[in-house]
């Protein structure tokens, strides 16, 4: 049977192909996709679309505003979970073409909800259809980069996941080139910002698309063969995702990157008044705008950095390193205030932040160890529930505690002590779940029985 | 295949070379 260009059978790569043209096809994804960091740059014009230069009565607020980006982030992780097996059976090419659909579209549908001025759609458009491009374009290239990487998965998976830092870089900036273009007297360009950008963004996932190859059954790199006595932690048996789900260990690295995450998320939302409000008088705006900037380029380096070095220290020791190193600079961070050195105060958060990214791009890498190749992409999407658990602890953490702290006269220099002690308390409890990981036992391994029926915990079907 | 590598990594790196070098310009005023 003839198959479709978008169809796993044809994404097969031939013999001899360089696997290192795969990776820019994972970074087309997600340097597109990465552009959610930077919605915020569409908050204040998003604002002003009935008054253009400023706001009238009948335009968006803020907070109806805000609803957009949080719609999207939910439903990147139900996206990722609830698809992820079917990323797994259809390939990275038909999955990828499904989530530039999704994304591109979720651009159109919005400019259409900016033009009739319906709040409600820009919700639909690039909340929930713009969301759910997001989940299956983060999960997409994943368990394809690690069968390509087999001895260096972590360095794979970090260099894609890096690409999804880097987006809000590329996006940022873009948005405010693209609104000053197609601003007039009567329009703030946010509408054909949209427009274009929807445009521009599938293009560009096209590249994925197009170049993106599986490696055929059994391939192996050139001279590379499977350790014989792997290290403590990394299986060579399969966990089906039906199976890994049910097993202490995907709850336990929930909570590893639901910790991490957390202690991460809700310095990068609230970085600008925080170094402006624990350095008052010293920080101006703009110098706070180049703070949010030097963690987004942290956040992305560290994804690379974090995720190669664990190739080297294990998956294991890394976030070890990361939830000891980030508890020891968040109880640090209020000494730095206190003491008014900001060269101090940033390297400490450029630091954490470069944690923060890490943590996500060496969790793939993690559940391959632990679960094995065969479903990692699946499991991988049903684990990034606990970013969506974070992305609303971690903001709610920051921003509560400090308001509380400043209704109870606390000055606002040191509102935000508290809370960097309440990050380490978490960053503890991420360092005691890592610290418990063990292998997963063998009553959830996948088993194939001579008659091609599945035996052991789960029967879920083989892709 | 070589000439499909440079041409891929080229169109990965560029934008992502631009974004970094407008976030350092941007970071430039923390100094």
């Amino acid at each position: 049977m003839a198959s479709s260009f978008l169809d796993r059978a044809s994404t097969v790569a031939p013999l001899g192909y360089n696997r290192f043209l795969v990776p820019p096809a994972a970074l087309a994804v997600h340097l597109s996709i990465g552009q959610v960091y930077a919605f915020s740059t569409f908050n204040l014009p998003l604002t002003k679309l009935l008054g253009v230069t400023h706001s009238v009565p009948g335009d968006w607020d803020l907070k109806e505003i805000g609803w957009i980006f949080s719609i999207a982030i939910a439903f990147l992780g139900a996206a990722a979970a609830l698809f992820g097996r079917w990323v797994e059976q259809v390939g990275p090419r038909k999955s990828m073409f499904a989530g530039a659909l999704c994304f591109g579209g979720g651009f159109i549908v919005s400019a259409i909800g900016i033009h009739y001025h319906w709040l409600w759609l820009l919700y639909l458009g690039y909340g929930v259809l713009g969301g759910c491009g997001l989940g299956i374009s983060y999960i997409s290239p994943v368990s394809t980069l690690i069968k390509w990487f087999p001895d260096r998965p972590g360095m794979a998976t970090g260099m894609a996941i890096m690409g999804f830092g880097g987006g809000a870089l590329i996006a940022a900036p873009l948005s405010v080139i693209l609104m000053n273009h197609f601003k007039t007297p009567t329009s703030n360009g946010v509408l054909e910002t949209f427009v274009t950008m929807g445009v521009i963004y599938f293009m560009y996932m096209m590249i994925g698309v197009y170049s993106v190859r599986v490696p055929a059954e059994n391939w192996k790199p050139e001279g590379w063969t499977p350790p014989v006595k792997p290290p403590p932690l990394v299986t060579q048996a399969q966990v089906a995702v039906d199976a890994a789900w049910r097993t202490p260990q995907f709850w336990l690295l929930w909570m590893v990157l639901c910790m991490n995450v957390t202690a991460g998320i809700g310095v990068l939302g609230q970085a600008s008044p925080m170094i402006q409000e624990i350095f008052t008088g010293r920080v101006t705006p703009q110098m706070a705008a180049g703070f949010v900037g030097l963690l987004s380029l942290f956040n992305m380096l560290g994804r690379f950095f974090w995720a190669s070095a664990s190739d080297y220290m294990g998956r294991r020791n890394t976030y070890f390193v990361f939830f000891a190193l980030g508890i020891l600079l968040y109880s640090t961070v209020p000494s730095i205030g206190s003491a008014g050195s900001i060269p101090l105060f940033v390297a400490a958060f450029v630091i954490i932040l470069s944690m923060y990214g890490g943590g996500f791009a060496t969790i793939p890498a993690y559940l391959r160890d632990v679960f094995g190749t065969m479903h990692v992409g699946a499991i991988h999407g049903r684990l990034l529930t606990a970013w969506s658990a974070a992305g609303v602890l971690g903001p709610v953490l920051i921003n509560y505690i400090r308001a509380y702290q400043i209704e109870h006269g606390v000055p606002k220099a040191q509102a935000y002590s508290v809370t960097m002690y309440i990050m380490c308390g978490l960053l503890l409890i991420g360092f005691i779940c890592n610290f418990c990981m063990r292998p997963v036992n063998e009553k959830y391994h996948y088993r194939t029985t001579a008659g091609g029926t599945t035996a052991g915990r789960t029967t879920a079907a083989s892709t | 295949m070589k000439t499909r590598g440079i041409i891929l990594w080229l169109a990965v790196g560029i934008p992502l070379l631009w974004g970094v070098l407008k976030t350092l310009q941007n970071a430039m005023k923390l100094l």
